[in-house]
């Protein structure tokens, strides 16, 4: 599955003929054949991140498009400190985050600015679907889990889960992205990620029939089956069915 | 589970705390032998884990769930649409010199060889006391171009042939031109 514009037919190969700084100084000099290639290896990776935060196809593909052509007419700017995907992707999330201010109806009220100390009543969970989320993402009911507790997240959170599960950031990196402390995204983060927890574990509590099948390979409990003790034994049963 | 504070287990880690740990943020060393002693603690690291490898497991197959063919459309889109970039006066001046380096190190030779050349061969300072040869032109226009003649009056009742006389006399040169329907010029 290693089609091209992903992270591991990049990263972890290391064995593109030409390397990036190569192509993009070609590029400079007007070689479109070396700028195509740059956009044949990044476009996927761009659009994940498009995605993750615009939350809808084609305006994800419009805002890879524009980042590209963007890329592109402002390449003489590229010094090189940087990799080129991480100059792209900075492109990407603020044509990203442009899109969403253009097309949003409601300004969103942002709790956490005010609360950057997570909420002592809201906790981290330990673990959520067992150890083998890869299999769980097998599951179309999990997946639609996730895109609706993404689609659910408010744009700042969204955005600070993306840049850092997706392009593994650094809090001072996403800091300076977004234009605010350390602090606030740390505070974002937690929140988010706590969100995604709740979301998930609120389908394990509530299993559709088909899930419990695909999880357990056995029919689906019965409805007013005693729920689990807490969070350990939840997860603890998760990952039993996984297995 | 928040930050510590006096009444909790000095040892205890905030959430928070824990996060930084899962992203790297904390030398891993600070929090291991916590770690290792707190298993509710350990859980909530792996579950940082978890809820990461989710979000980016499930934005890349949503990436590759794209076709190809709207890749390929968008690029021809952004084909049609790139313009030269905008470099400036020194990168433009670099990118061009770097194209035509061997061209413009050829006609820099060249120049340089002719300069050279136009050196040495150039004619000396011309003594006051003579007149400079390369002064002298010698003027290889016809006698009757040398010198503008002046027209004091031109008559043409319908000729078709011309007489030009050109006339030294004490006032100077003259030219007279005769135009005449006469097919004989010689006849003037």
């Amino acid at each position: 599955m290693n089609k091209p514009g992903q992270r591991a037919s990049i990263s972890t190969h290391g064995r593109d003929p030409v390397d990036d700084r190569e192509l993009v100084v070609a590029a400079q000099r007007g070689d479109r054949d070396a700028f195509k290639t740059l956009f044949e290896r990044y476009h996927r990776r761009a659009y994940a991140l498009a995605f993750g935060v615009v939350r809808h196809q084609d305006d994800a593909l419009d805002v890879v498009q524009d980042a590209f052509i963007k890329a592109h007419k402002y390449l003489d700017k590229f010094e090189g400190n940087a990799s080129f995907f991480t100059w792209l992707y900075r492109i990407v999330m603020n044509l990203a985050i442009d899109h969403l201010r253009k097309h949003r109806k409601v300004k969103p009220v942002e709790l956490d600015e005010a609360h950057l100390e997570p909420d002592a009543d809201e906790p981290l969970l330990p673990r959520i679907l067992g150890g083998n989320p890869g299999q769980a993402l097998m599951d179309k009911e999990i997946r639609s889990r996730i895109d609706q507790a993404l689609d659910e997240l408010s744009e700042n959170h969204r955005s600070v889960l993306v840049m850092r599960e997706l392009e593994g950031l650094s809090y001072e990196d996403m800091a300076q992205a977004m234009s605010c402390s350390k602090g606030t995204i740390m505070s974002r983060l937690f929140h988010a990620r706590r969100n995604m927890q709740k979301r998930l574990l609120d389908l394990l509590d509530h299993p559709s029939a088909e899930l419990v099948e695909e999880l357990t390979g056995s029919a689906a409990p019965a409805p007013d089956a005693d729920p689990p003790a807490d969070d350990t034994a939840r997860s603890t049963r998760a990952a039993r069915s996984h297995r | 589970m928040s930050r510590p504070t006096s009444d909790r287990d000095p040892g205890a880690r905030s959430d928070l705390e824990l996060m930084e740990h899962a992203d790297g943020e904390r030398d891993a060393a600070e929090l291991a032998a916590h770690l290792d002693r707190d298993p509710q603690a350990r859980a909530k690291v792996d579950a940082i884990h978890q809820i990461g490898e989710l979000v980016r497991a499930h934005l890349e197959l949503s990436a590759d769930r794209v076709h190809d063919a709207s890749f390929a459309a968008m690029w021809r889109r952004i084909d049609g649409q790139l313009v030269a970039p905008t470099t400036g006066v020194w990168a433009r001046v670099s990118a061009w010199f770097d194209r035509y380096r061997s061209h413009v190190i050829t006609g820099a030779v060249s120049a340089g060889a002719v300069a050279a050349l136009a050196l040495i061969f150039r004619p000396g300072t011309p003594d006051p006391g003579f007149p400079a040869v390369g002064s002298h032109v010698i003027d290889v226009r016809p006698a009757a171009l040398r010198a503008t003649p002046e027209i004091d009056a031109l008559d043409t009742p319908g000729g078709s042939s011309t007489v030009v006389i050109n006339m030294d006399d004490e006032d100077g040169h003259a030219a007279v031109i005769w135009v005449t329907d006469d097919t004989d010029p010689e006849a003037i």
